[in-house]
């Protein structure tokens, strides 16, 4: 299989007044195309800044990070804005959806900065909402949807482009259970019809036991790597 | 499109800020507006009286009269200079002056008067002494031995008695009641129709130095509503001017030119500086014939430019605390704009937009409204009498109690165009500081 994501001796400090938190130690991580991955441990173990390090949003103390062939951390600000825009896509926990557009609109909103045409903008806006579940709610604006909905326009949002890789940090964390596993079931669905590559930061323990792969984090080091099933916790 | 689409709805999010800040820009632009063409009213008003009571958009004198104002030095060869000066298109008018001092002199008083022998026929046009006669009439070019006085000096002179007044007052006072006009204004009507036919005597040197004195009967009184005016200028025809100062026909103190546009002021003067002899005659704008009304204006214009500033100051203090505000709280938004790959470059246009947006509402409605409230009165005039219970003047100079504001595009671009510009610039700092938020931080501390 081939490699989406490689990072290589990633380490990550933060100062915090006098302290030096260290945020990742010498992380060494492959994630292949096509994976369902999930990075859990407990708070403040990383698994946000791991995320931020892929994609760019953070620079990494030393190390070196691959997305899509690609290495991150050589790379500058409007080359990751470019990387960011084309080959990834985010879930956010906060859903973090763009509060004066409409659900249609946040959805097609990385599609439009592409300048893909507008028809087949709107052809693959509203497959994607179909799939997702939110047909005849094209209109509504953020506030006017439920935690879940809005969730469910992040990730139409995020696969719209097709990326090469999603990333999702902590995405079931700010709805109920039963939605929580509707959108589980949304993402697997299209990792397994889109193949897209998905990686999440997660507390949700159903959302480690379906992923492909899960990754422990500890004290900023992977404590351990493989499939769920394998994993003890 | 995207763009203008996010700027025009995110203006919109915090709508009570929005409406503030458009209110605030609205009213500060709307007296800005009312009070530079109110300021430029009295200016051009004033400008106006002065130029067509005395000695015009341009003059021409004596190149020593400046310096020592005195009757001797004239000026002559008129006719030929008047008929190629008002060849010129700009020109409206040009008008002879002889001036003087003298000493006014009646059975009630003595007051040292400016005397100023004019052109009745020519005067009629437009000069303010002809709009402003309250009793009698104005001169006419046959008059001889006849004078027009201000009301202060018919007053100081005592050519229309007190109780004369009063006795006539009397006999209509039931009409006044019923007219509920103040029984004190009818009295001093009526002294002021009592002083019209009364004679007075004024007493000056000649040409040669010889006391002479004229014997001249009162046609008319006028009131400028300035005391500096109404109670110590008069005028005579110009020959019966020529006459007591002993000057030759054909020969004045000053010759003046009135221009229809006082914008072409400086083409004519250098036009006319062309047709003539300098070294005989000068030619001088009237900011040199009257230096102090000309320093006035600069001095006051300046002093009304500094609180025009300081209003637009406070118009953009108020854009700025609402731009920048909206940047701040938005930052988390952005931060998540710029995840997503929007270019940096895209957000700065999505403010600068936002910026663009305001900035027309604000400007357009600031000057429909300043324009709404001046109209009126730039057609109609604003009446500031009431202000002044000793009439309207500056530095001596009588501005008319009804001002009309100065309405012109020229006004609403310059004003509507600096905030405009004003706005554009203080946008630049949020739009610097929304393309430098660091994304990750902003993304975590939100979870």
């Amino acid at each position: 299989m081939e490699a989406i994501v490689q990072l290589e001796g990633v380490t990550k400090d933060y100062g915090q007044g006098n302290v030096t938190v260290h945020a990742l130690r010498g992380v060494n991580l492959t994630i292949q195309k096509g994976d369902l991955a999930a990075v859990a441990g407990p708070s403040g173990s990383g698994k946000t800044t791991l995320l931020n390090v892929i994609s760019g949003l953070d620079t990494p103390s030393g190390g070196k990070v691959w997305v899509d062939g690609k290495e991150v951390t050589r790379m500058s600000r409007s080359r990751l804005s470019k990387l960011r825009l084309n080959r990834i896509g985010f879930v956010f926990q906060a859903y973090n959806l763009i509060p004066v557009l409409t659900a249609y609109e946040n959805a097609e909103y990385v599609l439009m900065l592409q300048g893909v045409p507008a028809k087949q903008r709107r052809e693959k806006v509203m497959g994607l909402l179909r799939q997702v579940g939110l047909e005849g709610m094209e209109k509504r604006f953020p506030r006017e949807l439920s935690g879940g909905q809005q969730q469910r326009v992040a990730i139409a949002r995020a696969i719209a482009a097709q990326p090469a890789l999603v990333l999702a940090d902590e995405p079931t964390a700010n709805v109920d259970s039963k939605t929580a596993a509707a959108l589980l079931d949304l993402m697997v669905r299209l990792n397994e019809e889109q193949q897209a590559t998905f990686l999440f930061s997660t507390h949700d323990q159903n959302v480690m036991k379906r992923s492909k792969r899960l990754i422990l984090l500890k004290d900023g080091m992977i404590d351990q790597n493989g499939k769920p099933e394998n994993i003890e916790h | 499109m995207q763009i203008i689409k996010l700027a025009w709805r995110s203006i919109w999010r915090n709508r009570r800020r929005t409406i503030i800040t458009i209110v605030s820009m609205v009213l500060g632009l709307v007296i800005a507006f009312f009070f530079i063409a109110f300021g430029e009213g009295v200016y051009s008003g004033m400008t106006d009286n002065a130029v067509r009571m005395l000695g015009g958009h341009v003059t021409l004198e004596h190149p020593d009269y400046q310096e020592a104002p005195a009757v001797d030095l004239t000026i002559g060869g008129l006719a030929g200079m008047r008929r190629r000066i008002e060849e010129l298109p700009e020109v409206e008018r040009t008008k002879v002056l002889v001036l003087g001092q003298g000493v006014a002199k009646s059975g009630g008083g003595v007051v040292g008067v400016a005397v100023v022998g004019v052109e009745p026929s020519e005067e009629r046009g437009s000069s303010p002494m002809y709009q402003k006669i309250i009793a009698g009439d104005y001169l006419e070019d046959a008059d001889k031995r006849k004078v027009i006085i201000g009301s202060e000096l018919a007053k100081q002179l005592k050519l229309g008695k007190q109780k004369d007044a009063i006795k006539v007052a009397e006999k209509i006072r039931p009409w006044i009641e019923y007219s509920k006009i103040p029984f004190e204004k009818i009295v001093v009507e009526a002294r002021m129709r009592l002083a019209v036919g009364k004679k007075m005597v004024i007493a000056t040197t000649n040409v040669h130095g010889d006391m002479v004195e004229e014997l001249l009967r009162v046609k008319g009184v006028f009131c400028v509503g300035a005391v500096e005016i109404d109670g110590y200028m008069i005028q005579i025809p110009v020959d019966t001017a020529r006459r007591i100062y002993g000057m030759q026909p054909g020969e004045a103190t000053q010759l003046g030119v009135v221009v229809r546009d006082p914008d072409t002021q400086g083409q004519v003067l250098a036009r006319v500086r062309q047709m003539i002899d300098r070294e005989k005659i000068s030619v001088l704008p009237w900011e040199e014939v009257m230096p102090d009304l000309a320093a006035y204006i600069e001095v006051d214009g300046g002093s009304n430019f500094v609180f025009q500033g300081v209003l637009i100051f406070l118009i953009m203090f108020v854009i700025f605390n609402t731009l920048l505000m909206s940047v701040l709280e938005r930052r988390r938004e952005f931060a998540v704009l710029l995840a997503l790959g929007t270019p940096a470059g895209k957000l700065r246009l999505q403010i600068l937009a936002e910026s663009v947006f305001i900035a027309l509402i604000g400007c357009t409605l600031g000057l429909l409204g300043g324009w709404g409230v001046t109209y009126p009165l730039a057609k109609g005039g604003l009446d500031i009498s009431a202000m002044y219970e000793e009439g309207v003047s500056i530095s001596g100079y009588a501005i008319d109690p009804v001002v009309y504001p100065w309405l012109s595009w020229e006004l609403a671009a310059w004003l509507g165009g600096l905030v405009f510009v004003a706005t554009m610039i203080l946008s630049l700092y949020p739009m610097r500081k929304a393309a430098q938020i660091e994304v990750a931080d902003l993304l975590r501390g939100g979870q």
